[in-house]
């Protein structure tokens, strides 16, 4: 096994990575050290200044994401806060996180990652990182390097002390921002508790309070929940991301909580819509909402995905 | 239609030898339904990982694969005394002389459909995913199926009957979440195996033919996944916990197997032959045309596998091999359709009954009973593999109850998924120096907390503003390259 590289040139990664290409095995460990080491350092509350512009799922869908960066500008023209959910179903999660994390190591003021609860061992497992990495590196080091690095992301991000960012929702164990930065984070991500529940809850139009959550984690909270926790906080608006929205986006409560949702034509069948949200200086907020990217349709040559995907080896071992 | 390609020659060594029965659901005797409370609500049992094991070892989840495997063996072709060709059984549209019981099942169906014309879409545009008003129609048939399940059959105990009705309401969907996956479509096939049961399609023992499974299947399952196919898209529910690329398929499961039964190679009529574990029925499509648009037209209405990709080529876009990556590799399969159908039946049983976030909404009670099945107990030897991905619950250790995996229907072992840890050959997150070890699976239970590395920055709020504008290309923090400092051990 070759050893680490001893430097690591991050503009070359970038370029490579915008082009789809994959970066070794190697480099991959050095930049997911490098980033631990970075996001170390974040407070589980990552407080950041406006404008920016932020960003719901992406599940892989690797040329969306470039076309986000098409529409709202690339890095580091534009700073950008993504929510979470870097990982998981789409094509090509390797590529997309490995992009996002060079992106945050060459850029670590203009861009910053939530953690979402598809960045985590036991989610990446089911839902198609783990198997991604496995063909495309041939073994699951790749996977360990990610998902070793997912652990310190944080949890957490305030806009200009008003807006308050985080992946899912809210949790019956916090009330105040304090008890957040109290978390010890550095870890997977847990079945039940505070650090769970902001990462899997949603919010729930027809209820005031919370309740148990049918996706079997987290909670759904409802709108008395919302105005507490800004009265308390003294914040004015919620964003989150983490549910599947036809128009890209959805604003509640008032408009005192928005779900963003950055997946276009959601696992190529859900013909819906994709936004970004843009916190203006003046802390307005203005969805930009786009559509599947050009490259999603493009006649692709099939002999590009059988390299992809290997030929034969790649079954299921069930049918082997 | 292809020219059918000559049978393939059958040495009588490589002929399955016959077996005395097939494993078949039992109906129940009349001592057995009037004694005990079993029967009522459907009752909520996994709420945990260890539960799933128990679930695997127990008489619901014996009789699930009964039944599965029953109603998959009926579809397999069968050879003919009389022709040369074999007979198979393709899909029927426009068929009419359905027996009796399947024919109340088809008018059942029929009316839950026609509840969707009572509640049309609405149009809101600040509705986030799934249509709101698929709630109605939920609404609404709550409201009526009481009524029509008392006329399917005379003589259910309430209890009984309600029963019936938390598995047909359970086949539709999350009215919730607006969201419908195999989870439903097993409640569906739990309906059907609880009529069954209750000797709702006759007391069929003996009937080697299988006709009445197969009309079960041709009959209703695929009308049932008809309806269920014009829910998803009248009112956009989400494809509930779906892999993405990384799955068979966002919805559904059964007519994979059940299609891959229609096309598989022909068994004896006359006497009994286990479902053949490879090879093709003459004149059936090659696997690998599943990726040809006009094929699958050419098969969609007579084949439920063909059906069911085909419902892929209308909901999705883009290359086949790139949105269904795994059904385009299971079409490169060379040893035909009983190689694939016996894939199937084994992925089926770790990929949904095996998977906690897919089997904890199954209700338990009198038909589907949660409780320790003697045999699949006294079989369940090592470790099972459907285990590993599944949650704890807070305090509880992993271990216990073991899945069995083995059965009288059991073809070998399960063996793995996609090559996940959960497939059972890869092992568990490594344990590294000090590190992080995973819990796995869905959340509810306790993780194990070990943070490696430095100590968490919890302290003094970290402003980290971003500089305004564009132009940080040489941001003081960032930089272009950085270098890895390297262990003393550490070669170049």
């Amino acid at each position: 096994m070759p050893g680490l590289p001893s430097s690591v040139d991050l503009d070359e990664c970038i370029s490579r990575l915008y082009k789809k290409e994959l970066l070794a095995e190697s480099v991959i460990e050095a930049i997911c050290a490098k980033t631990k080491e970075l996001l170390m350092r974040e407070s589980n509350v990552v407080h950041v200044k406006a404008p920016v512009t932020v960003v719901g799922d992406i599940h892989g869908q690797f040329y969306d994401l470039i076309e986000i960066f098409r529409i709202g500008g690339f890095c580091p023209d534009t700073n950008y806060l993504f929510l979470g959910d870097y990982v998981d179903r789409g094509m090509f999660s390797v590529e997309t996180i490995s992009l996002l994390v060079c992106l945050k190591l060459r850029y670590p003021n203009r861009l910053h990652l939530i953690r979402g609860n598809h960045e985590s061992r036991g989610v990446t497992q089911s839902y198609g990182f783990y198997t991604e990495c496995s063909r495309k590196y041939g073994n699951a080091n790749v996977w360990h390097h990610f998902t070793d690095m997912f652990d310190y992301l944080t949890l957490s991000v305030v806009i200009d002390d008003r807006i308050f960012c985080v992946h899912g929702g809210l949790s019956p164990s916090i009330h105040s921002i304090d008890q957040i930065k109290i978390i010890d984070r550095f870890r997977e991500i847990p079945h039940e508790g505070p650090m769970a529940d902001l990462v899997w809850s949603d919010p729930d139009p027809e209820r005031d309070e919370f309740s148990l959550s049918p996706r079997g984690a987290g909670y759904t909270f409802g709108s008395q929940v919302v105005k507490k926790f800004l009265d308390v906080n003294k914040m004015d608006h919620i964003l989150r991301a983490h549910q599947l929205c036809q128009e890209g986006y959805q604003t509640l409560f008032d408009n005192q909580l928005s779900t963003v949702w950055s997946a276009p034509n959601y696992c190529y069948r859900c013909g819906n819509m994709a936004s970004v949200l843009e916190v203006g200086e003046n802390g307005d907020r203005m969805f930009n909402v786009f559509d599947a990217a050009p490259e999603n349709d493009q006649v692709k040559d099939m002999q590009m995905g059988q390299d992809k995907m290997g030929e034969q080896g790649q079954l299921p071992d069930y049918f082997l | 239609m292809e020219p059918p390609p000559p049978p393939a020659p059958q040495s009588p060594a490589s002929q399955s030898p016959p077996i005395s029965q097939l494993p078949r659901l039992e109906i129940l005797t009349p001592t057995q339904l009037s004694t005990g409370n079993c029967f009522g609500p459907l009752q909520k049992c996994i709420n945990s990982g260890p539960d799933v094991s128990f679930f695997l070892g127990s008489k619901a989840y014996k009789d699930i694969m009964t039944w599965i495997t029953q109603l998959n063996h009926s579809l397999v072709p069968r050879s003919s005394v009389d022709t040369a060709r074999p007979v198979s059984f393709p899909l029927t549209p426009n068929r009419k002389d359905w027996s009796e019981p399947v024919r109340k099942l088809r008018e059942l169906l029929q009316k839950a459909e026609g509840l969707m014309g009572d509640a049309p879409p609405e149009e809101n545009k600040n509705r986030r995913f799934g249509n709101g008003s698929c709630r109605v129609w939920h609404r609404l048939l709550q409201e009526r199926v009481g009524g029509w399940l008392g006329e399917l059959g005379e003589g259910w105990g309430e209890r009984v009957k309600e029963e019936l009705k938390g598995y047909f309401l359970g086949s539709w969907g999350d009215k919730g979440r607006l969201d419908y996956g195999t989870g439903h479509e097993l409640s569906f096939l739990a309906f059907l195996g609880g009529l069954w049961k209750l000797g709702y399609f006759g007391e069929r023992e003996g009937q080697e033919g299988q006709e009445a499974e197969r009309e079960i299947v041709l009959g209703v399952v695929e009308p049932y996944l008809e309806v269920a196919r014009k829910l998803i898209t009248t009112y956009t529910l989400e494809p509930a916990g779906s892999h993405g690329v990384w799955g068979l398929d966002d919805h559904s499961f059964v007519p994979y197997i059940f299609g891959s039964a229609q096309f598989t190679r022909p068994i004896s009529s006359t006497r009994l032959e286990p479902t053949p574990v490879e090879g093709s029925c003459p004149g059936a499509p090659k696997p690998a045309s599943v990726t040809s648009k006009q094929t699958v037209e050419d098969y969609r209405k007579t084949n439920m596998y063909f059906g069911a990709i085909g419902f892929i080529y209308d909901v999705k876009k883009g290359p086949f091999w790139e949105h269904s990556p795994m059904l385009f590799d299971i079409s490169g399969i060379k040893d035909g359709w009983g190689k694939i159908n016996k894939g199937m039946v084994k992925m089926y049983r770790a990929e949904v009954l095996g998977k906690f976030p897919v089997v904890q909404h199954f209700g338990f009670g009198g038909l589907w009973r949660w409780e320790q099945d003697p045999e699949l107990a006294r079989e369940a030897g090592g470790q099972s593999v459907h285990v590993q991905s599944q949650p704890q619950s807070s305090g509880t250790g992993q271990g216990g109850v073991t899945g069995g995996t083995k059965a009288p229907w059991a073809m070998g072992g399960v063996t793995g998924g996609m090559g996940g840890p959960s497939g059972g050959q890869v092992s568990m997150p490594r344990p590294t120096d000090g590190g992080v070890v995973a819990p796995t699976g869905f959340p509810r239970g306790s993780g194990v907390p070990v943070p490696r590395g430095g100590t968490p920055n919890t302290g003094p709020l970290e402003q980290t503003s971003f500089p305004r504008g564009g132009g940080g290309m040489h941001d003081k923090v960032g930089g272009n390259q950085f270098s890895v400092t390297k262990a003393p051990w550490a070669k170049d």
